[in-house]
C-alpha cells in the first residue's frame, strides 16, 4: 500500500474513533438523578417504581410516586395531566420534565412495558 | 408470474391470520400487531444494507456493472425499509409510551442509519459519470455497513431503552406465544421475498436501461 492509502486509512480510524466517542455520550437522553438535579432545562429520567405507595388521582389527573434508578438512588416525581393507562404494569418509566426544589416536576411519563409476547389465556392456564 | 401471485396471497394470508387469529398480549393489546409490520421492516433493512455492501464489495473486486446495480437499488431498498420501520415505530411509541420521539438510543439510532443512507443516495446523485459512480458509492456502502451491526445489535444491548428488549434473548431463543410466532416468521418470509422480488425488478430495470443507453450510438449510426 502507499503512503496516500495508509494516511487515508489512519484519518477514517481516528474519525471514527472520535464520531463514536461523542456519540456514546448523546446517543441516550437519559441522565443520571444528580444530573437532573442540577441541571436547567427539559431533561429526560428514567427509572424503576421505588415502591407502591404512589399517589394516583386519575381524575384530577395528579399522579406522585418515587423513581429509583439502576444505582439504587430515589427521585421523587410529581406529575399532573393525562395518566398513562399502563403506568403500574410498567417495568421502567420515563419522566421528561424540570426539577424544582424537592421533587422532579414531570411534563412528560413514558412507560416501558414488559416484552412479553404470550397471550393471557395462556399464562392464566398455566398459573391455575 | 405465479410466484408474484403466490407472494400476494402468502402476505394477505398472513395479515387476515394477524387480525383473527392471532392473539393479543397484556398490556400491548391491539398494538401487538404491530411486530408483524415493524420487525420484519426493521430485518429487511438489515439485510438490504448487508446486501448492498456485499455487492459493492464484488463491484470493487469485478468491476462489473451488475453489481452496481445490486448495490445501489438494495440500497434504495434497504431505505425504504427503514423508513417504514421508523415510522411503524414511532406510531407504536405514540400508543404505548405516549410520544411519537423522544430521542430515545434506538430511536436515534434508527435515525443515523437513515442519515447514513440517505448520504449514500445523495453520493450517487451527485455524481454523473457511471464508473466514477459506482466505484465511490461501492466504497460508502461497504463502509456504511460497518455501523449497520452497531446501530441495530450493539446499541440497544448496551444502553437503557424504552423500546422492548430484543427478542433473541440471553438464552438465544425467542420467547413468544406459539400462534404469534407462526405469523411473525411468516410475515418475516413475506417481507423478505417481498425485498428480493422488488430487488430483482429493479435491477432489471437498470440492465435495460443501460443496454440502452449503450446501444444509443449504434442506433444513431444505423438510423443516419
Amino acid at each position: 500500500m502507499n503512503i496516500k492509502a495508509i494516511l487515508a486509512v489512519v484519518l477514517l480510524i481516528a474519525a471514527v474513533a472520535i464520531g463514536v466517542t461523542s456519540f456514546r455520550k448523546s446517543v441516550t437522553p437519559y441522565i443520571s438523578f444528580t444530573e437532573a438535579r442540577r441541571a436547567s432545562g427539559l431533561v429526560q429520567v428514567n427509572g424503576v417504581l421505588a415502591d407502591k405507595n404512589y399517589v394516583l388521582k386519575r381524575d384530577e389527573q395528579f399522579l406522585e410516586f418515587k423513581l429509583k434508578d439502576s444505582k439504587n438512588e430515589v427521585l421523587p416525581v410529581v406529575y399532573r395531566g393525562v395518566i398513562p393507562g399502563n403506568f403500574d404494569q410498567a417495568v421502567s418509566i420515563v419522566a421528561i420534565g424540570h426539577y424544582q426544589q424537592d421533587h422532579f416536576e414531570a411534563e412528560q411519563l413514558l412507560v416501558k412495558c414488559p416484552s412479553k409476547y404470550q397471550a393471557l389465556a395462556e399464562k392464566e392456564a398455566r398459573s391455575s | 408470474m405465479i410466484l408474484r401471485g403466490l407472494l400476494l396471497v402468502w402476505i394477505a394470508i398472513c395479515i387476515v391470520l394477524a387480525f383473527v387469529w392471532a392473539p393479543l398480549v397484556p398490556v400491548l393489546e391491539s398494538t401487538t400487531r404491530v411486530l408483524y409490520f415493524h420487525i420484519p421492516s426493521a430485518w429487511v433493512t438489515v439485510l438490504a444494507l448487508g446486501w448492498s455492501m456485499v455487492a459493492s464489495l464484488l463491484y470493487l473486486r469485478t468491476r462489473n456493472m451488475a453489481f452496481d446495480d445490486h448495490a445501489a437499488t438494495a440500497a434504495e431498498l434497504g431505505l425504504l425499509f427503514c423508513i417504514c420501520a421508523t415510522v411503524s415505530g414511532a406510531v407504536w411509541a405514540k400508543a404505548m409510551w405516549g410520544a411519537y420521539w423522544n430521542w430515545d438510543p434506538r430511536e436515534t439510532s434508527i435515525f443515523f442509519l437513515l442519515l447514513i443512507y440517505v448520504a449514500y443516495m445523495a453520493l450517487r446523485s451527485a455524481i454523473d459519470e457511471p464508473v466514477r459512480r459506482a466505484r465511490l458509492s461501492a466504497i460508502y456502502s461497504a463502509i456504511a455497513f460497518v455501523s449497520v451491526p452497531f446501530l441495530m445489535f450493539v446499541v440497544p444491548r448496551i444502553y437503557f431503552s424504552l423500546h422492548p428488549d430484543p427478542l433473541i434473548n440471553t438464552r438465544g431463543k425467542v420467547d413468544m406465544d406459539p400462534r404469534i410466532r407462526i405469523i411473525f416468521y411468516g410475515m418475516l418470509l413475506g417481507f423478505t421475498a417481498l425485498f428480493f422480488w422488488l430487488l430483482r425488478l429493479r435491477v432489471r430495470l437498470l440492465r435495460v436501461e443501460r443496454r440502452r443507453a449503450e446501444a444509443a450510438p449504434a442506433l444513431e449510426e444505423a438510423r443516419a
